[in-house]
C-alpha cells in the first residue's frame, strides 16, 4: 500500500471538491435567499468564463481589468434575470420557478453557443503548471488557487448573511407573504441573491476555465454543484464547502479502486450514487435546516 | 350607524364601498366602507369567509400576491390614495399587517424575526433600543430571543408576528385573528398588550376577529361582515347589547336550539 500516493489522491480529491463547492455556493446563495433550486448555475459560470475571455482574448485586456469588468457585468446579468423572467413569478409554485431555471439553463447555453461555438478555448490566468510538492504529494497549483477563492468566497458569505440585508434575504426564503408584510422587498432580495451567486459564478468559470477549458461542457458543473449542494444541504453555506470536499475526495479515492475493477467510469457514478443515497437517506443534508413541525 | 358621519379628517384610514375581485371573476368583497379614527381601535367582525381577510389584504396590498385586486372604490390613508402603491411602500407610510396564522420567520430566531423587519433606513442604534421596547412589551420574547422561532409556542409566536409589525414603525396596525387557536389568558395577555400600545403611542388598530367577545372588550367600534358587505356598524357597546349579534357571535340570546338560529340567520340575510 502505497501511503503517500493514496494522501495525494485524498489531498487533490479535497482540492478539486473545494472547486464543486465554488458551483454549490452559488446555488446554496440563491437558495438561501428564496428557497429555489437554480438550475442555471452552470450555464451562469459557463457564461461567467465567456464574458471574461471576450475582454481578455478578444478585445486583449488584462486579466485585472478583465475580471472585474466581468463580475460587475454578471451582476447585472444576475439583477436583470431577476427582474425579466421571476419576478412576476414571485409567489407562485416553487416548481413554475424551477422550470424557469432551467429554461434560463437552456437559453444561456444556447446563447453562448450561437456567439462563441463549440470548440474549447483557454483561459490562461498565468498559474503556473510546474510540478508542486508538498513533502512527497505531487499537487496542482490551480486546484490550490481554486480551493483558496473557495474558502474565502465561503468566509464572506457566511459573514454577508450575517448583515442586516443577509437576515433579511433569509427572511424571503422563509416566507415570502409574511416578508411583504412587514416591507421587506422581496423582489429586490431575490434579485440581489441573483447577483451575488452571479459573481460566485465568475469566480467559479475563471478557476474552472482555467483546470478544463472554457466550452459548452462547464455548464455540466451544475451536476456536480447540484449533488454537493443537496449534500450539504441546499440551504448551508457550510454544508457546500465540508460536502464539496467531502465528494471530492470519494470521487478521487473511490474512483481510483473502482475504475480497476470496472474498467474506467465511475466517477460519475460516484456523484449519482451520493445524491440519490442522499436525498433517500437525509433529504435535508448534513447541515441543511429540518422543516420544523411543532406537535 | 350613528358613527358613520365622522369628518374624513380625523380618520387615518377610510375605505369607500371597496370591491375586491379574485382572478377576474370572483368577487369577494361588494362594497365595502369602514373608516378607522386616528388612534382608535375598530374592530371587524365576521364569520368564516365573510371577507374580513381580504379586506385587509386590500388594505395592506398583499392582494397582489393572491392575484386578486380592487376593482371599485378608493381606500386612504392619511387622506391619501394608496390604491397603486406596493405593499412594501405602503409599510413605509406606516401600514402593518399582521397576517393570519402568525407567519413568523421559523428559521430566524425572534431577534432576528426583528431585525428583518426593521425599516432598511432605522440607524443600528435604533434598532437595539425599538428591540428593547418590544422586549418590555412582550417579557415572554425576551427570555426566547435566541432560539429558533418556528419552536416557540403559538402565544409566543403571535407576540413575536406582533412585534415585528412593530418594528416596522407602523401608524396603523391591523391584525387578523390574532387570538385564533390560544388559550383565553394568552388572548387577554395579547389584547391588554395591544391596548397598552394603543394608549400609550396613540397607535390606530384594526382588528379582525371571529372571537367577538374578546375584540368587543378593547375596541370602541364594530363593523360586522357578511357575504363581502359590512351588514352592521356600531359603538362596541351598542354591539354587545344587539340582540342579533348576541344571538350569532356571543353565543347569548334566550338559548334556540341550532336549527332554529340557523333558519333565523338565513332569513336576517335575505333582509339585510
Amino acid at each position: 500500500m502505497d501511503w503517500i500516493f493514496l494522501a495525494e489522491l485524498t489531498v487533490n480529491g479535497a482540492l478539486t471538491g473545494l472547486l464543486y463547492s465554488l458551483v454549490a455556493i452559488g446555488l446554496v446563495l440563491i437558495y438561501k435567499s428564496s428557497a429555489v433550486p437554480n438550475l442555471a448555475q452552470g450555464a451562469l459560470t459557463m457564461l461567467g468564463a465567456y464574458v471574461v475571455l471576450a475582454f481578455s482574448h478578444n478585445l486583449g485586456w488584462p486579466l485585472w481589468i478583465a475580471i472585474p469588468l466581468a463580475v460587475v457585468i454578471m451582476f447585472f446579468v444576475g439583477i436583470g434575470i431577476e427582474r425579466v423572467a421571476l419576478r412576476r413569478l414571485a409567489g407562485r409554485p416553487i416548481v413554475m420557478i424551477l422550470m424557469m431555471t432551467m429554461g434560463l439553463d437552456i437559453f444561456l447555453r444556447g446563447t453562448t453557443l450561437a456567439i462563441w461555438g463549440g470548440s474549447s478555448r483557454s483561459l490562461n490566468l498565468g498559474v503556473s503548471y510546474d510540478p508542486f510538492f508538498v513533502g512527497d504529494m505531487l499537487l496542482s497549483r490551480i486546484h490550490i488557487v481554486g480551493a483558496a477563492v473557495a474558502i474565502a468566497i465561503f468566509i464572506a458569505s457566511v459573514l454577508f448573511f450575517r448583515t442586516r440585508m443577509g437576515i433579511r434575504l433569509r427572511a424571503i426564503s422563509d416566507d415570502y407573504l409574511a416578508s411583504w408584510s412587514v416591507g421587506i422587498s422581496v423582489e429586490g432580495g431575490v434579485a440581489l441573491s441573483w447577483g451575488l451567486a452571479s459573481i460566485v459564478a465568475v469566480a467559479t468559470g475563471v478557476i474552472w476555465g482555467e483546470v478544463q477549458g472554457v466550452d459548452q461542457s462547464l455548464s455540466l458543473l451544475l451536476l456536480k454543484g447540484l449533488t454537493v449542494a443537496v449534500l450539504g444541504g441546499l440551504d448551508s453555506i457550510l454544508g457546500a464547502i465540508v460536502a464539496g470536499i467531502i465528494l471530492g475526495i470519494m470521487e478521487s479515492v473511490g474512483s481510483f479502486y473502482l475504475d480497476a475493477i470496472v474498467g474506467g467510469g465511475s466517477r460519475d457514478l460516484i456523484v449519482a450514487a451520493v445524491l440519490i443515497l442522499t436525498v433517500m437517506i437525509r433529504p435535508h443534508g448534513l447541515f441543511g435546516r429540518h422543516d420544523i413541525e411543532r406537535i | 350607524m350613528a358613527q358613520n358621519e365622522t369628518n374624513l379628517d380625523d380618520l387615518i384610514l377610510s375605505l369607500n364601498s371597496i370591491e375586491v375581485m379574485y382572478d377576474s371573476v370572483l368577487l369577494a368583497i361588494k362594497g365595502v366602507s369602514i373608516g378607522v379614527p386616528r388612534g382608535g381601535m375598530v374592530a371587524l367582525l365576521g364569520s368564516n369567509g365573510a371577507g374580513k381577510s381580504t379586506t385587509l389584504k386590500a388594505i395592506s396590498g398583499l392582494l397582489k400576491a393572491e392575484r386578486g385586486k380592487v376593482s371599485r372604490g378608493d381606500i386612504r390613508f392619511d387622506g391619501k390614495l394608496i390604491g397603486d402603491i406596493s405593499p412594501q411602500d405602503r409599510v413605509a407610510m406606516g401600514i402593518c399587517h399582521v397576517i393570519e396564522g402568525r407567519r413568523v420567520f421559523e428559521h430566524l430566531t425572534p431577534d432576528e424575526n426583528l431585525d428583518a423587519a426593521a425599516p432598511q433606513s432605522m440607524s443600528r442604534r435604533k434598532i437595539a433600543s425599538e428591540k428593547e421596547r418590544m422586549y418590555e412589551y412582550f417579557p415572554r420574547l425576551a427570555d426566547r430571543k435566541s432560539s429558533q422561532s418556528g419552536y416557540l409556542s403559538g402565544g409566543e409566536q403571535q407576540m413575536l408576528a406582533i412585534a415585528r409589525a412593530l418594528m416596522t414603525q407602523p401608524r396603523l396596525l391591523m391584525l387578523d385573528e390574532p387570538s385564533l387557536g390560544l388559550a383565553p389568558f394568552l388572548v387577554a395577555e395579547i389584547f391588554g398588550i395591544i391596548q397598552r400600545i394603543n394608549k400609550e403611542q396613540g397607535l390606530s388598530v384594526l382588528l379582525v376577529e371571529q372571537n367577538a367577545i374578546a375584540a368587543l372588550e378593547i375596541v370602541s367600534h364594530g363593523y360586522l361582515i357578511e357575504n363581502g358587505r359590512v351588514v352592521m356598524h356600531d359603538t362596541a357597546e351598542s354591539l354587545k347589547k344587539n340582540s342579533d349579534i348576541q344571538e350569532f357571535y356571543l353565543g347569548g340570546g334566550e338559548g334556540k336550539n341550532f336549527q332554529d338560529i340557523k333558519h333565523y340567520s338565513r332569513r336576517k340575510r335575505w333582509l339585510s
